[in-house]
């Protein structure tokens, strides 16, 4: 089947501005898709993403869950040979999907990277317990993924439930000033672009 | 001669893998090795915050450099979990590309950070810090030729302009540590294949299969033990093992062991202070 697409260059244009990344200098070699670990869970894979971001294809990408797959280790980074740090692209895409609300049913890591987040600006410190726990309560089916090794874990010693904090109010004062600073930014790139 | 560095354990050492904490603080005590806490550390950001606020991922970590080099004074943080090694050298590497990088994230640390610090990982601290000729005039209960599949999993060597590594498809640090052990290290495919990481949280099945096949090559290479010196590889490699052995009865279990553990066992450190007992599948058989 033949497909067509109205190509556009503001799918880019954003990556750019948000990351410093040139996803144009991708020539479709396929070595980042090759070692990526999580390419054959998804429809798309990284070296498709990074044609799709060429032609403005915002709909194949944040309609797929690859984005939200992709663990960050960082191999596709290593071997692309145009130099392109496409896990840092990864990490825009997932920003940008957050940000127009644009996340695909069936993805629960892109909520657990939320939980995780509230988590540490939370108490200072990432706390596994509590993320664990605030997941099972918003999707209780999960709780069957815990069963047998939870309590495993727990009867080892291996986990430790309780949390230490860190500095919370250092941790607050960052949160605040990085985000405020980040939301500036984005003001200005979206007016540069119009 | 005594060294000090400043310790940045994360949150992991203190929720999920209190041996990897106990028993590196046992081995760098063996080993000449004076570790300060960095006093009231935060998290790194972990693998949340790049992909929610880049800002964030970045300033978290050069924080806790500035902590190290001005209130602390000192030249070197130890930082034994990889995921945290990364955000610690990603930050460090953002900060001294950019200089707009370095004017945000100054504005969210409150002070600048001026680069003095060197970041060592779990076999850093062993390789280097302590040396491999030091470390073996120290070894007093040494393994009788324990085949072990060193396992680095991502992000100790990647991405490489930020890490440095030698080589990043194929290190051999941690191998040349077991080696000073008594340990055979086995060439194998997986040595930095990624175990799925947090998607253990989220996507069981896919972790279960990246898992699988990384112990799946370690075993058909010859290896008794994997090791490891990262508390999420530490949990996937271990944990997911009793989902595997469920869809595959036939699943013959591999134990999973940190670094400081086996680096622990050869100093002649107690099992209870090493933990040896915390793990899923049992790691007393390789220890012994
Ligand atoms: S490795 Fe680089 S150049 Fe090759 S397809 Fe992937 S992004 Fe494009
Ligand atoms: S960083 Fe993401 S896209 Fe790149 S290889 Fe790893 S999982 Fe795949």
């Amino acid at each position: 089947m033949a497909t067509t697409c109205t190509p556009s260059a503001s799918l880019s244009r954003q990556v750019t501005a948000g990351c410093d990344e040139n996803a144009y200098k991708c020539y479709q070699c396929k070595k980042c898709t090759s070692g990526c670990p999580v390419a054959r869970y998804a429809d798309m894979h990284p070296a498709m993403i990074m044609r799709a971001v060429q032609l403005g294809q915002y709909d194949m990408i944040f309609d797929d869950r690859f984005i939200w797959l992709c663990t960050g280790c960082e191999t596709c980074t290593t071997r692309c040979p145009q130099g392109i740090d496409i896990a840092t692209i990864m990490d825009e895409l997932k920003i940008m999907a957050r940000a127009q609300g644009r996340i695909p049913a069936g993805t629960p890591s892109a909520a657990m990277l939320k939980l995780n987040y509230d988590s540490f600006v939370r108490w200072g410190r990432m706390w596994e317990v509590e993320l664990i726990t605030l997941d099972v309560l918003k999707r209780p089916t999960s709780v069957k993924n815990w069963l047998t090794l939870g309590p495993k874990m727990l009867l080892k010693g291996k986990i430790n439930p309780t949390l230490k904090r860190g500095d919370t109010l250092a941790m607050k004062r960052m949160v605040q000033t990085a985000e405020s600073i980040t939301k500036a930014r984005e003001a200005q790139n979206a007016g540069g672009q119009s | 001669m005594t060294k000090t560095l400043a310790y940045y354990p994360g949150c992991s050492l203190h929720g999920t893998s209190g041996e990897f904490d106990a028993s590196f603080k046992a081995t760098a005590r063996a080993l000449d090795l004076v570790l300060q806490e960095i006093p009231g550390w935060e998290c790194c950001g972990n693998t949340a915050a790049h992909s929610i606020n880049r800002l964030l991922s970045v300033a978290l970590p050069v924080n806790e450099l500035a902590k190290v080099e001005q209130d602390m004074k000192l030249d070197a943080v130890a930082v034994p979990c990889a995921a945290c090694y990364s955000r610690f050298k990603t930050g460090a590497h953002e900060v001294e590309e950019s200089e707009e990088t370095a004017a945000d994230v100054r504005a969210v640390v409150g002070r600048a950070y001026n680069g003095g610090v060197a970041v060592d990982n779990l076999i850093d601290v062993y390789h280097d810090a302590v040396g491999l000729e030091a470390l073996d005039a120290k070894v007093i209960k040494p393994f009788a030729g324990l085949k072990v599949a060193c396992y680095y999993g991502c992000l100790l060597t990647r991405p490489p302009k930020v890490t440095l590594a030698d080589d990043p498809e194929y290190p051999v640090h941690m191998d040349e540590v077991c080696e000073t052990l008594g340990c055979e290290a086995v060439d194998w495919n997986y040595k930095t294949d990624c175990c799925g990481a947090a998607l253990a949280l989220t996507e069981q099945g896919i972790v279960d299969d990246l898992v699988g096949r990384i112990l799946t090559d370690a075993k058909a290479c010859g290896a008794q033990a994997v090791v490891v010196s990262c508390p999420l590889c530490q949990v996937n490699l271990d944990g997911r093992q009793v989902e595997i052995a469920k869809k595959d009865p036939g699943w013959e279990g591999i134990p999973v062991v940190f670094l400081s553990q086996l680096v622990g066992r050869a100093l002649g450190i107690d099992d209870k202070t090493l933990g040896l007992k915390k793990h899923l599948v049992d790691i007393m058989a390789v220890m012994a």
